[in-house]
């Protein structure tokens, strides 16, 4: 076995990695641990990256940026939007202006299409989506029959990721990482992604364990404190909401740029 | 006096029973605190299952907005992922939930994907359906509210089919058995399983929630006022439950709306 590898680098050594017509993925959900400085820096670091799809088992904030940065043309979830701060400003004006494509999903098409991902199979089924109509925005998606029970189940196909971004509580050299109580999807993310990012607010030599992430999967570490706000880090600080309204107002009053290029929390 | 957002959180606790498994989506405050009343009231041994951490609690706090993880994350029994949640923990213990529909039909269909124009470019793009195509299939307990009543919620045909009602096609579970409203509440007992107003709220005619709702309302034949809230149920959700009054943020639009989410972050950061 190989010795383990030291994987900690520079913010700047990994935003390269994000290449054109890449689908990425970000850990965390809606508006808690979210890879926010790292969308930050990805839309300051020119040239930005295009024509990417967005994985997000439920998307915020970050996502948001990524949106109104221009670097997304397909986004697949099941959930774009802020919470109680309302609707994704960004997210809701390009797709109301027809400029982004929906591969519309839900909670079990992911959750099985990850599952699948993890298993090296082609598809897991589920009753789910039988008697909807997600079938009509979602053609690619097959249905299967139960050989025991002869029951129609839908078939949901496995979702390949190349690039995943987790933001972490704390993470050692290595790669291994400790995610603070809400696993969301993001252990998945690091089995399915062929490049595994984790952004953390605290990097140790060496974690013992027991720790919610393996680094065997891991690609690099990037020690960013404060690296999830305003969205929360989990015990380490809350979401900031008057932020989260701050980035609401300058989108909906078109300075979307400013607030991505010039404003620092 | 009471307020219409108190009045939904009392009829949505009534419809909880005592040692059930209660489920909450994202912003969903009013059920939150129907929640909370429900255990302080008549369900005492009522355990919630949350996003946050996919986990079951027990134990409760006092709504929060940006303190919302240190319930769930501290009290939870365990912390599953999304995907284990989603595929094992749902099916196998399919609870209670209340969804907020962006329209629904005579026959508890309902939508959260998209209102007028075409999928590809929608008039008005909702959030997504998260996990109502799924546990719409095949759950019992799927109940629906809506806090602002009216034509463009309630109407003849969606425009797009995300959560599943009463349907003949249908193989597993149930449509929705309950819906509550600013104006009544309702099941789903009339023909083929079609929406009923089963009670008006205090001071509203049931002609004037015809006039609101898009397609022909079935009567029960027991129908009467809605029972309004006891002082003590306005008291728990006011003192105990939801005194930063977090569960206004379903009622209220626009401007008033956005003041009110100035005055809980200012509220709970001087709580700090």
């Amino acid at each position: 076995m190989a010795t383990m590898q030291d994987k900690l680098v520079d913010l700047t050594a990994v935003l390269p990695l994000i290449r054109n017509n890449q689908t990425v993925a970000l850990g965390g959900m809606t508006i808690y641990r979210r890879p926010v400085a790292f969308v930050r820096a990805l839309l300051q670091h020119q040239p930005r990256p295009q024509n990417l799809t967005l994985l997000a088992f439920t998307a915020g904030l970050a996502s948001d940026m990524l949106v109104g940065g221009g670097c997304i043309n397909q986004v697949r979830t099941c959930y774009f939007g802020l919470e109680s701060f309302g609707l994704a400003p960004m997210f809701t004006q390009a797709v109301e202006n027809g400029r982004l494509t929906i591969i519309e999903e839900s909670e079990a098409s992911i959750a099985c299409g990850l599952r699948a991902a993890v298993g090296q199979l082609g598809f897991i089924p589920s009753r789910a989506w039988q008697g909807t109509d997600l079938f009509k925005v979602r053609p690619d998606v097959k249905t299967v029959v139960d050989p025991y029970s002869g029951e129609t189940l839908t078939a949901f196909p496995a979702i390949q990721v190349d690039v995943a971004i987790i933001h972490v509580l704390k993470a050692d050299r290595f790669g291994n990482a400790i995610l603070g109580g809400n696993p969301t999807i993001d252990e998945s993310l690091t089995h399915v992604a062929d490049t595994v990012i984790l952004t953390a607010e605290e990097v140790v030599e060496k974690l013992e364990g027991p720790v919610e992430l393996s680094g065997l999967p891991v690609t690099a570490v990037c020690h960013i404190p404060n690296g999830a706000r305003p969205t929360s880090c989990y015990p380490a600080y809350p979401l900031d909401g008057e932020e989260i309204l701050r980035y609401i107002d300058a989108c909906h009053s078109g300075e979307f740029e400013d607030y991505v290029n010039y404003s620092i929390t | 006096m009471y307020s219409i957002d108190e009045l939904i959180c009392v009829c949505i606790s009534r419809q909880i029973e005592d040692g059930e498994l209660v489920a909450q989506g994202m912003a969903t405050p009013l059920v939150a605190a129907g929640y909370l009343l429900a255990k302080l009231t008549h369900a005492p041994n009522l355990t919630f299952i949350s996003a946050i951490g996919q986990t079951f609690c027990q134990k409760w706090a006092p709504l929060g907005l940006t303190t919302v993880e240190n319930l769930w994350l501290k009290n939870g029994l365990f912390a599953i992922d999304f995907i284990t949640g989603t595929c094992d923990f749902l099916p196998r213990y399919q609870p209670k939930e209340f969804f907020r529909p962006g329209q629904v039909d005579s026959f508890g269909n309902f939508n959260n994907v998209f209102i007028g124009g075409s999928h590809e470019q929608p008039r008005l793009r909702l959030p997504g359906s998260a996990g109502i195509p799924d546990v719409t299939v095949y759950e019992e307990n799927v109940c629906l509210y809506v806090p602002r009543h009216g034509r463009h919620t309630f109407v003849p045909q969606l425009d797009f089919r995300s959560g599943l009602g009463h349907d003949a096609q249908r193989t597993q579970g149930s449509g929705p058995r309950y819906l509550v409203s600013d104006l009544g509440q309702f099941d789903f007992g009339g023909e083929n399983g079609r929406l009923r107003l089963t009670t008006y709220h205090p001071g509203i005619s049931p002609k004037r929630i015809q006039a609101k709702t898009g397609f022909p309302l079935e009567i029960a034949p027991d129908l009467h006022e809605t029972e309004p809230p006891t002082a003590k149920e306005i008291q728990l959700l006011r003192d105990k439950i939801d005194p930063l009054g977090i569960r206004t943020l379903e009622t209220l639009r626009g401007a008033h709306r956005k003041t009110k989410l100035r005055q809980i972050l200012t509220a709970e950061k001087t709580a700090k």
